[in-house]
């Protein structure tokens, strides 16, 4: 059933990187010449408009950006009329542990823009805008050509394929927010104003880009398009669960031994993925903690991995499958530094617009940062458990929760390893002048000459310890 | 576009039934069941919500998530919830986040005590707080503009401030800067905020973040008094609240009235309040001495004026200017029938006579101030709302932004309002009865491209214009083409349609109705008709008027022909001036008398739009000055002609009597928020008054209007240039004499195009005087890109070169040159004592 077979008992089922590995396959020659835009000729000479959206609605392709929504239903909300309509791709991929588009774009660019077309005309859409971070500049670059030779052959412009129906494509590169990966954020950083999401209702399907209906997917979502067209709903209904139809390009990462992005079939055995196609940790540890859906989904510890990874399974494991990244902590990684990491992460990229977001990403770094340092309670564990939990479900964007979510299923499910680090960090280590993470050493001999095992047990019991200024000054 | 209609539904809020109109917020339909849901970011007057604090969220039974109620339109049979525990852990959270970073400083807060946060944490927040870290630091206080302070310590990154900067006054000076929790509120380069309307985010401002200076450590909210008036410095009217203190304006806050000004005040109205108290203010009564000022008492000063007055018979005049009704209604009634004279105008300089005028207050083509936010396409003509009215400017862009109205600009200068216009139309100087009349052809031909074409297939239109069409030789035929015009818009058919004029004086309307014009007593009744303002002039200059008494105008500074005016003024024998401050035209006076400001007052104006509304007393007056209806009073029965007004009630039944449309108004239909006459049931009596004009529709033929010789796109072409003035709105004593606002205090600058600034070698802040038979005026260059070739522009009432002198009602052709040096302190063509040469 695979045109390419991996050696192991999971098996890759590549569809859009199928012929990823020609490093010709960026010139439009090449990708015709393993049949593309054959689909693009069809849709524009051939096929029903109404048959296509149908299909596409028909084949359940769910977006593949991290919402999970049907791509279909979307199109099928764009309103009818002539007012100006516009499909916005959505190639801002900035979410740690996410780098299947930048693969997707990089090697297979006529593959998304065939899409675009296609989508463009089920959608009777004349402006297309490719919004792709500012980082990624080489990936820009080839689209920039690949856009150009798509307008030279007849595929983008006006009247294409004799179809009457024009496009123009943009290719435009943010400046590097994370936050316009968002998709209303995303229209006001097109609109050239701060990106800033927007209020919802009216999502974008109705009021999107200057006031007009847009149709906003993800990159891999729209280089889907071609394939189902080509193929029919059953078809690409076919891979994958019920729910969860079709190939998945996951990016693999972290402590594994094969790093990189794969493309699956949605419902295999997350432990096997990794194990299989990650190659597994390194020799000698093991797996702690890991990250199914990006650096924004509820970590999941070694006991829910016996899942299939679909859509609807994450969910339920308390989890999601965002854009497919699986981010693997092994037993090296300190729970704790990872919960500071990821929520520096989201501090820095939060947008500033909404109360719960701005003001609680802010807060739970200070937090976590008294933890690493050891200047932590055991009862702020249990604030910032009540802060995440006063995030999620507040704000006017995901960003708050994408913080909320994974450091609150650190602290719950962690939470021993929160009050060792706690009690060991005040002797082990000291805030630096800059501010900087205190190093975790437990070995260290505690200050002041005061026992390293008192100290850890009062900070277990969260009394107060004198600290390395006031033991100095004491003796 | 007409107003949407309201759609009645129910929908229940916490269990009770709550009765709103479909599509409203929430929030809003939460008040009218006496539920509060609390806001900081939400603010109706900034347009759409945009959910950012979050402080709102409430539940809603089918939604399985909190929404905010400031961006949730209510449906019928919705039902929600705002006292589970869900919402208020919510709040609760929403609160807790706020103070994060929020210093609690309240104790030296100018905020503490009318603060939304402090109020919302006692009411909606947790009663403690768990943050233990440092909160975030920045230098505090900085200026961000010479009036306003910013603390960006208290800032909760509401966004107001912002959004009124983009969205309402469009100066898009405000900005977020950086991200997250590193946010905060500035502009580019840290440059100051310069814009009029500015002091309205201090106002905004739910928190200590933004203070103006003028009130910074004034006083606390405890020791305040709060007192509504109206602003009467220009003819916008806004509505004001006066924070009194020890009997003191400290501070001017707008009064939301959404029919006059929806609730914002430009800096004028705001920061003008130092005015009261500036050394400048004429505080008691004032004789000369062999020329020198000297006080004196009531009675001695009653004396002198009436005594001055009485000595020159008949041949007497008055001129009113800043007053309410009532002192203008016993003005003229002083100079009707205590003098036995029928000179008397408001205006500043003559336009349209009666005929013309009882048409233009017909009811039925009178627009409101609330017609503009749903017309179709509104027309401002002749005038720059930015300077003579700027809360119209608010207005019009909050149509253009809020409803999509087309909006047309026709106007001689290039206008504030041009970035938002659909169509831009320039005249020359002097030549707006020749663009009326095309324009007024074109509609009537149907023409669909330009100006012609915005209006016609527009159903609402309201049409913004400037007393100063009028002006000048032409002035009449303008209005009368206007008057056409609008006949041919069938304007006078559609309840949202009509015409709205912006006149020089705040209470132009006013004084109009009340008898204040040589040709039109008290109701725009008929009357023998006495000389115009142009003619007082003359009138005095000849000898033919002896004494004159100028009510709350300043002709040398204000009127055009600066030169005729000093001259009319130095020949007259008595003059009986009424002044809040010292001018060049106190000095020529015989006696002067202190006028009470608009925070001291008790009386009414009459807004543009036929609003009738009160200036209510709120602070004491300062010094020894008396309401300025009783020194009239008085001032009348020492003339011998007995007033019979002994308060300003009665005042006002005196003018209820004598105008019929204003019958029976007393101080309480007028209420708080005004009313205009045209919507009650003694409008009819207008009628009455209009039957003795001239018949609408009239046409006026095309050779009663003079040609002009310069058109905006042809330069003459002997290198002249055609020179227009205009009043800039800070060019006005109000400025000068409140100390906060004498930064903007404008030098004189010739505005000039691009191509004649390359012709005549100009470039950006050269000096150069502005040559024109005898007058000269110096001023710097300001090339502006939208300037039409051959025409230039000054500045009316600039403390040096004002533009007055050229302005004697005929567009002038002025020469650009070097300055002379001996002109360069000396007012231009002071010197000079012939009349002002004709073109």
């Amino acid at each position: 059933m695979s045109p390419e077979t991996g050696t192991s008992e999971i098996v890759e089922t590549r569809v859009l990187l199928r012929h990823a590995s020609d490093p010709n396959l960026v010139k439009i020659d090449t990708y015709k010449s393993y049949g593309g835009y054959q689909t693009q000729e069809r849709a524009y000479k051939e096929l029903e408009v109404d048959w296509m959206v149908d299909q596409l609605e028909e084949s359940g392709l769910r977006g593949r950006g991290g919402a999970g929504f049907p791509m279909g239903k979307k199109v099928s909300f764009l309103p009818h009329g002539d007012q100006a309509k516009y499909l916005c791709c959505n190639a801002d991929e900035s979410e740690p542990g996410a780098f299947k588009d930048r693969e997707l774009m990089q090697r297979n660019p006529h593959q998304l823009i065939e899409g675009i077309a296609i989508a463009s005309l089920a959608g009777d859409i004349g402006h297309a805008f490719i919004f792709i971070r500012g980082e990624y500049d080489k990936q820009a670059d080839i689209l920039d050509a690949a856009v150009a030779e798509a307008y030279a052959a007849g595929y983008l412009g006006k009247n294409i394929l004799g179809s009457g129906h024009d496009l123009e494509l943009v290719v435009h590169r943010g400046a590097g927010a994370y936050i316009c990966g968002e998709e209303t954020a995303l229209l006001d950083a097109l609109e050239g104003k701060r990106g800033n999401p927007r209020l919802k209702p009216p999502f974008p399907a109705v009021q999107g880009l200057y006031g007009g209906p847009t149709l906003i997917n993800n990159v891999e979502t729209l280089s889907n398009v071609s394939h189902v067209i080509a193929n029919g709903a059953d078809w690409f209904k076919a891979f994958g669960t019920e729910q969860s139809p079709g190939t998945k390009v996951v990016s693999i990462s972290g402590c594994v031994k094969r790093p990189g992005n794969y493309e699956v079939e949605l419902g295999l055995n997350l432990r096997d993925m990794i194990y299989e196609l990650g190659g597994g940790p390194l020799e000698g540890h093991e797996i702690k903690a890991v990250y199914p859906g990006g650096s924004s989904s509820p970590v999941l510890t070694p006991d829910d991995l016996d899942r299939p990874y679909s859509f609807e399974s994450m969910a339920e494991a308390g989890s999601m499958l965002g854009s497919g990244s699986i981010i693997v902590a092994d037993d090296t990684v300190s729970i704790p530094h990872l919960a500071l990491r990821t929520a520096r992460f989201y501090h820095h990229e939060s947008c500033g617009k909404c109360t719960p977001c701005r003001e609680g990403t802010n807060w739970t770094v200070k937090m976590l940062e008294r933890v690493v340092r050891g200047e932590a309670t055991p009862m702020d564990l249990d604030i910032i458990s009540s802060v995440q939990k006063n995030i999620m479900g507040h704000c006017l964007c995901v960003l708050g929760d994408s913080m909320a979510m994974p450091v609150s299923a650190m602290v719950n499910k962690f939470r021993p390893e929160f009050e060792e680090v706690i009690a060991t960090a005040a002797f082990s280590g000291f805030p630096t002048a800059d501010g900087r993470e205190a190093q975790i050493d437990g070995e260290e001999p505690g200050p002041g000459g005061v026992s390293p095992e008192l100290i850890k047990q009062a900070r277990l019991a969260g009394r107060p310890v004198p600290s390395a200024a006031q033991n100095a000054g004491n003796n | 576009m007409a107003r949407p209609k309201p759609n009645p539904i129910t929908l229940t809020i916490d269990g009770r039934e709550v009765a709103a109109n479909e599509g409203m917020m929430l929030v809003d339909a939460a008040k009218l069941g006496d539920i509060e849901i609390p806001v900081f970011c939400y603010e109706p007057k900034l347009g759409q919500p945009v959910g950012a604090c979050r402080m709102c969220l409430v539940e809603i039974e089918g939604i399985p998530k909190l929404q905010t109620a400031c961006s949730t339109p209510v449906r019928d049979g919705m039902v929600v919830h705002t006292q589970t525990e869900q919402v208020k852990e919510a709040q609760n959270a929403v609160v807790e986040f706020l103070l994060v970073n929020h210093p609690l400083d309240c104790p030296v807060c100018d905020k503490g005590g009318e603060c939304p946060l402090q109020d919302i944490s006692m009411g909606w927040g947790p009663d403690r707080s768990r943050v233990v870290d440092v909160k975030r630091h920045f230098e505090k206080p900085v200026p961000l503009s010479p009036l306003i302070g910013i603390d960006r310590e208290r800032c909760i990154l509401c966004y107001r401030c912002a959004r009124f900067s983009q969205e309402v006054s469009e100066d898009q000076q405000l900005q977020l800067l950086e991200r997250g929790d590193r946010s905060y509120i500035g502009t580019f380069n840290d440059q100051p905020y310069i814009a009029p309307f500015q002091g309205n985010i201090t106002e905004l401002c739910p928190v200590g973040a933004l203070t103006s200076y003028t009130y910074r450590f004034q006083a606390r909210p405890w020791d305040i008094e709060q007192g509504g008036s109206v602003c009467t410095l220009c003819p916008s009217q806004c509505n004001v609240s006066f924070t009194v203190r020890d009997e003191e304006v400290k501070r001017v806050l707008a009064r939301d009235n959404e029919a006059i000004d929806d609730g914002w005040l430009c800096d004028r109205g705001r920061y003008g309040f130092q005015a009261m108290y500036s050394q400048d203010r004429v505080l008691n009564p004032i004789r000369f001495e062999n020329g020198n000022p000297v006080p004196a008492s009531w009675a001695e000063a009653i004396e002198i004026a009436a005594g001055g007055l009485a000595a020159t018979g008949g041949r007497s005049a008055a001129l009113v200017g800043d007053a309410s009704n009532e002192e203008g209604f016993i003005l003229q009634s002083i100079v009707r029938e205590g003098l036995g004279s029928k000179d008397i105008d408001s205006r500043q300089a003559p336009n349209v006579g009666r005929s013309i005028r009882v048409r233009l207050y017909d009811p039925a083509i009178t627009a409101t101030v609330a017609d503009i936010d749903t017309a179709d396409a509104v027309l401002v003509l002749g005038t720059d709302p930015i300077h003579s009215a700027p809360a119209f400017d608010l207005r019009v862009r909050k149509a253009v932004r809020r409803n999509g109205t087309a909006l047309g600009v026709a106007t001689d200068r290039p206008s504030a309002l041009d970035g938002g216009a659909t169509e831009v139309e320039r005249f020359a100087p002097g030549d707006a009865a020749g663009y009326m009349r095309q324009l007024t052809a074109a509609v009537k031909s149907g023409a669909d491209t330009g100006m012609a074409g915005l209006l016609k297939g527009a159903e609402d239109i309201v049409i913004v214009w400037g007393e100063r069409l009028g002006r000048g030789e032409n002035g009449p035929a303008a209005v009368e083409s206007l008057l056409e015009l609008s006949a041919a818009l069938e304007i006078s058919g559609k309840a949202e349609s009509g015409l709205i004029e912006i006149p020089d004086v705040a209470n132009a309307r006013g004084l109009r109705e009340v008898g204040c014009l040589p040709d039109s007593g008290p109701g725009l009744s008929e009357v023998e008709a006495g000389r115009d303002v142009e003619e007082i002039r003359a009138g005095l200059e000849s000898g033919e008027i002896k004494s004159l008494i100028l009510f709350g105008v300043d002709p040398i500074r204000d009127f055009p022909d600066t030169d005729g005016w000093r001259r009319a003024l130095e020949a007259a024998e008595h003059i009986v001036c009424f002044s809040m401050g010292a001018t060049e035209t106190t000095d020529l006076a015989t006696v002067v008398f202190p006028l009470e400001s608009h925070a001291e007052k008790d009386g009414t104006v009459t807004h543009t739009e036929g609003r009738l509304q009160r200036v209510r007393p709120s602070a004491q007056r300062p010094g020894d000055i008396r309401p300025g209806w009783m020194v009239l009073a008085e001032l009348s029965a020492a003339l011998g002609h007995e007033t019979n007004i002994h308060s300003g009630p009665e005042a006002l039944r005196a003018i209820g009597e004598a105008v019929p449309f204003y019958a029976g108004l007393t101080d309480k239909i007028i209420g708080g928020r005004g009313i205009r006459w045209q919507d009650r049931p003694e409008s009819a009596a207008f009628e009455a008054v209009a039957g003795t004009g001239v018949a609408p529709g009239a046409v006026v033929p095309a050779e009663a209007v003079t040609p002009v010789s310069a058109t905006p796109t042809e330069a003459s072409s002997d290198g002249t240039l055609t020179l227009g003035t205009f009043r800039d709105l800070w060019a006005n004593q109000v400025t000068e004499m409140s100390p906060a606002l004498n930064y903007l205090i404008p030098a004189q600058r010739l505005e000039v195009s691009v191509a004649d600034a390359k012709r005549l070698g100009l470039s950006r802040g050269d000096e150069v005087a502005v040559k024109s038979g005898d007058h000269e005026v110096v001023a710097r260059v300001a090339i502006r890109g939208a300037m039409p070739e051959g025409t230039c522009f000054l500045i009316e009432g600039t403390l040096e070169g004002n533009a007055n002198v050229f302005a004697n009602g005929k567009p002038a052709q002025v020469e650009i040159g070097k300055p002379s040096p001996k002109l360069d302190l000396v007012m231009a063509g002071a010197d000079s004592t012939e009349a002002a040469p004709e073109e």
